[in-house]
């Protein structure tokens, strides 16, 4: 029986990084959170103030609105693509030529810069000039503004997400569809099992971790989007995308009121911890402990 | 006998020339001679007049002194984040920053930069003789503190003009069926009127005809600040509401109770006849900052339009850009009466004079080096060849170079306007907490555009955030 | 797996890359076209092609060494990342470490943040407190490598976990017995039958190391470009330079597919292990 020793240096390289590129960096965000700080108001030092960041933030209008719209976001978006995910892998696992082109293919969307998703969506949706507004009204009557409706604009950026980000989900969850032993299938297969049974029963339990692993980070990737959605959007018509990571952008940003954009930020934290530890304790933990 | 004459005064004249030219090439290469091994750092954004300096001016630069010089080219939030970053934590790392026209009150406000007239005279042997603060035009004054010293050298400076289509205005079938609809002769508007009338009669004719042409106009994006300055920077003045309204001689009022006019009857005047042109311009605006204004007068689908200056240049001569190409005109925007007189006593202005410098942070670790840098660009000599490159115009003398004037014809005279009439047209107003009161009411006025609340009552709920925001900044006691 | 006809799924795949491919086309289209007819009536079909733009980008000594710099940092980040990785989440599986559950979650914490705030921590540190002399972590690819690990290693560990679970620990006490120790064990029988899940693994982290922006915007500034912030200098208040910002997408995407069908033969190789499972 090797000694855990053996085990702890094998975990300390990756201790040792994510202790100060992690822990430190977080330390002065909350420190930061309990100050004032605009470097253009008019004072432009630290001045601690206690909770009334916190204080501030219950009230705030524009941060519930963005954090209320950016959890619809982060729901239709991670639901569809974890649906979408799992049948294309399964589609993957089948044998037909070409296989490996499709795959290639298929992770296009992934490698393609955020920003320049967000423009190519941009352009393609331009109200009246842009192909997709043009042909929904020359084929179908249909008036797309994505300016002017607040619909449109969030189910574009929904649809924008599952566009570039599907790829990922199918790449992991084909890896563990992979990885399954075929045992537990043809058993099944020769018991005189339907497909839906062979899903319910086996596929799904045995990838379940890996489709949680999946809705983790995709769920906290979808909370922090920014970029995409700027550069579609820039979070209107009125706030109706303006997500919070766009909301802490223009906190810190342009308004420089720094004390504030930390506090916000702890919050967030806070928040997608607590939803994820929930997710996590429920479902992942009575099942590892199961394996060790 | 008249041969070695000749040859001997040619000979004279030749090394008194050559006498000559040490004495010029002398200032930059002794200076530099102290200086060797240094290598400024500059951030900027990427926009012409910046990639001008970085890839033509700092090359001759570092020729001539050799001092090296890096310039970091980036988006605009990214801009000021790191310089402000810079200086705030003092890390030094960037020698020169973009200065945009709106903040350099809030730098000024911290002390951020170098004084650069106070540290020329201190150390004359940096001031370069081909450098004069007076070959600045009336803009260089935005950069200067209380006691008229120079903070930044000024790089660009553009006016947001009315651009307006010369072959629309000049079709006699047109001018014709304008005459008969309106009673009126088609010419550019000078009123807020003549100009929605204009608007509304080629909107009808694009339709009529259908033809994809609008009347003008709007930069009305409902998630950009954009819509936000066009507003307040370009239609709110005409209207005689300066300075967004607000009032800093009488504790940074907002609203109307408080002593100021964000929501008085002026700007709520201002809101619904822009709100209208909005309505009747191509469906695009709505999701248009200054790009798509410009791309949308570009493709030739607005007969007229208030347009960024570094933009309408583009746009009159760029056959590759533009799609109307030697019929643009330019003229002053459309305004109330008594506007014009209150721009020309210096009460008030007709619209925004926009631009940026280049400063030198008090943290720098190369202040000679990056002082040297700046006087070189900021030469006459040099103004031309980046004023056609760039269509800015920063110093006085450059009216009068010919690629200038040459090109000046192809704008239709925009030039000639900015020489003109420059001085009709303000910069952003003072205040260092200019972004802080721009996000503190740009939601509301996505709101107002979306019309999820009635202009009037958005006005009102703007000036009131207005001041909370200058409350909560410690500006409004 | 159910038979089924192998030319409908290439069917199936052909409508499906379609959906794919639309927008990738459409960043095509927006790099050969001159702005102003981004803002007319759409053609699919294009008719005539404007060049300039690949031409600006080819002869831009600058966007190639941003695009050395991203490939750089990217793959740098991306072995790091998964051999670090591999061996937590080896050390995970294997032994009983005192409270693992807890760091196993801890790590991912390290994602969950919105970027924004947590730049001027990083900032300060990389300039003043990663600095000896003259030397700072600031505009250095060193500097990129390392920072990214901080969402990019709890990314990895988390989806290389369910991987090296799914390696059955008899398999590592039948090599022990027959004589190996830690390290062959690893070699010989857990690393092959984890190749799959780190391919796929290697592969997603080099995409959000290509694709990050905001850290590397901050924290670089003339030698450690990268590609990504690169784009963004073409968003400017003048206006976006769509075309330039498409052409030079098109072209990342070249080296992108090239490490792309390196990794994903190791993936193939998966299956046939798969099937030598008992």
């Amino acid at each position: 029986m090797r000694s855990n020793k053996v085990g702890w240096w094998l975990l300390a390289p990756t201790l040792v990084i994510l202790g100060i590129f992690g822990i430190l960096p977080f330390i002065y965000v909350l420190y930061l959170s309990f100050h004032q700080w605009n470097p253009f108001g008019a004072n432009p030092n630290q001045v601690f103030i206690g909770a009334n960041n916190f204080r501030r933030l219950v009230f705030d209008a524009e941060f519930l609105t963005a954090i209320w719209v950016t959890l619809k976001f982060a729901f239709f978006a991670v639901f569809s693509e974890i649906v979408i995910g799992y049948l294309l892998a399964q589609l993957f696992m089948r044998e037909f030529p070409g296989k490996g082109f499709f795959r290639t293919i298929h992770t296009l969307p992934l490698i393609v810069a955020p920003i320049v998703v967000g423009s190519i969506w941009r352009l393609m949706t331009t109200p009246s000039v842009g192909i997709i507004p043009y042909y929904a009204k020359s084929l179908f009557g249909m008036d797309i503004n994505i300016g002017r409706d607040a619909g449109t604009a969030f189910f574009f950026t929904v649809v924008m997400d599952i566009w570039h980000w599907t790829p990922l989900v199918t790449l992991t969850l084909l890896a563990a569809l992979l990885s399954l032993p075929k045992d537990p299938f043809e058993q099944a297969q020769i018991d005189g099992a339907s497909r839906a049974q062979i899903f319910w029963h086996i596929t799904l339990p045995m990838i379940r971790p890996a489709i949680l692993a999946t809705v983790f980070i995709r769920l906290m990737d979808a909370l922090r989007t920014v970029d995409e959605v700027w550069m579609l959007t820039g979070g209107g018509p009125g706030a109706a995308t303006r997500y919070i990571g766009l909301h802490i952008w223009k906190v810190v940003f342009p308004k420089t009121d720094y004390g504030y954009g930390a506090a916000i930020s702890v919050i967030v934290l806070y928040l997608t911890l607590v939803m994820c530890w929930m997710l996590y304790v429920g479902l992942v933990a009575p099942r590892n402990k199961g394996n060790s | 006998m008249r041969h070695g004459l000749r040859a001997g005064a040619s000979a004279l004249i030749i090394a008194m020339m050559a006498g000559a030219v040490p004495a010029w090439a002398d200032f930059w290469s002794d200076a530099g001679a102290k200086l060797q091994g240094v290598t400024l750092h500059g951030v900027t954004e990427s926009t012409p007049p910046s990639n001008y300096v970085k890839n033509v001016l700092a090359p001759q630069f570092t020729e001539k002194t050799g001092i090296s010089v890096e310039i970091e080219t980036t988006s605009w939030d990214q801009m000021y984040d790191k310089a402000i970053k810079d200086m705030e934590a003092g890390t030094g790392i960037y020698d020169m920053v973009y200065i945009e026209q709106d903040i350099i009150y809030a730098y000024l406000a911290r002390n951020f930069l170098v004084d650069i007239t106070k540290s020329l005279k201190d150390d004359p042997s940096i001031k370069s003789p081909d450098f004069d603060e007076s070959n600045f035009t009336s803009f260089a004054n935005y950069f200067k503190n209380a006691d008229g010293d120079l903070f930044g050298l000024p790089m660009e400076a553009f006016i947001k003009v009315y651009l307006y289509r010369t072959d629309l205005f000049n079709d006699p079938e047109i001018q014709a069926a304008f005459k008969e609809k309106t009673g009126h002769d088609l010419k550019p508007a000078t009123t807020h009127e003549e100009y929605t009338e204009i608007a509304e009669f080629f909107t009808e004719y694009g339709k009529e005809k259908g033809l994809d042409l609008w009347g003008t106009t709007a930069q009305a994006h409902t998630g950009h600040p954009a819509s936000w300055y066009e507003f307040f920077e370009s239609v709110a003045p005409t209207f005689g509401v300066y300075n967004w309204g607000i009032n800093a001689a009488d504790n940074y009022g907002a609203t109307v109770e408080h002593g100021g006019q964000m929501n008085s009857d002026k700007a709520k005047a201002a809101l619904k006849y822009w709100l209208h042109l909005r309505d009747i311009a191509p469906p695009e605006s709505a999701a248009s900052t200054w790009t798509e204004v410009a791309s949308t007068f570009a493709a030739g689908r607005a007969a007229q339009g208030l347009v960024y200056g570094e933009n309408a240049a583009w746009i009159a001569t760029d056959p590759e850009q533009s799609r109307v190409v030697g019929n643009v005109g330019v003229a002053l925007p459309p305004l109330e009466p008594g506007v014009l007189e209150d721009a020309e006593s210096g009460k008030g202005y007709i619209g925004y004079y926009d631009g940026g410098a280049f400063g030198i942070p008090v943290t720098s670790k190369n202040k000679e080096a990056a002082l040297l840098f700046l006087q070189y660009i900021g030469q006459d000599s040099v103004q031309g060849p980046w004023a056609v490159a760039g269509s800015r115009i920063t110093n006085t003398a450059t009216y009068d170079d010919p690629g200038v004037q040459e090109l000046d014809k192809k704008l239709g005279g925009y030039f000639t306007m900015l020489r003109d009439d420059g001085k009709l047209f303000a910069g952003a107003p003072p205040y260092p907490f200019h972004a802080q009161v721009v996000q503190a009411t740009n939601s509301t006025f996505y709101d107002i555009l979306t019309g999820a609340i009635d202009p009037d009552a958005g006005l009102d709920k703007m000036a009131a955030q207005a001041e909370d925001e200058l409350t909560n900044l410690g500006y409004r006691k | 797996m159910r038979p089924s006809n192998p030319w409908l799924n290439v069917l199936l795949w052909i409508l499906l890359s379609f959906a794919t491919l639309f927008p990738i086309y459409w960043l095509f289209v927006i790099s050969v076209k001159p702005a102003v007819d981004l803002f007319t009536t759409p053609e699919i079909i294009l008719r005539s092609l404007y060049w300039k733009n690949y031409v600006e980008v080819f002869n831009d000594p600058t966007l190639r060494r941003y695009m050395t710099n991203s490939l750089i940092i990217s793959t740098g980040n991306a072995l790091l990342c998964s051999v670090l990785a591999f061996m937590a989440c080896y050390a995970l599986s294997r032994f009983d470490l005192a409270g693992k559950e807890n760091i196993f979650f801890w790590t991912i914490t390290n994602r969950m943040a919105p970027a924004a705030v947590f730049l001027l921590p990083f900032f300060l540190l990389y300039t003043k407190v990663f600095a000896i002399g003259d030397f700072k972590l600031y505009d250095t690819r060193i500097g990129l490598i390392l920072l990214y690990c901080t969402f990019n290693l709890p990314f990895a560990i988390w989806t290389l976990r369910p991987t090296i679970d799914g390696i059955p620990k008899e398999l590592d006490e039948a090599a022990t017995v027959d004589g190996c120790s830690t390290w062959q064990t690893i070699r010989e029988v857990v690393w092959p039958l984890a190749r799959p899940g780190m391919a796929v693994t290697f592969i997603l982290i080099w995409v959000f190391a290509w694709n990050e922006f905001l850290l590397a915007a901050t924290l670089t500034s003339f030698n450690a470009r990268t590609i990504t912030t690169g784009l963004s200098e073409y968003v400017t208040t003048t206006g976006t330079a769509w075309g330039k910002m498409a052409a030079i997408s098109i072209f990342t995407l070249i080296p992108a597919l090239i490490i792309f069908s390196m990794v994903q033969r190791s993936i193939v190789a998966g299956l046939t292990f798969g099937a030598v499972k008992e």
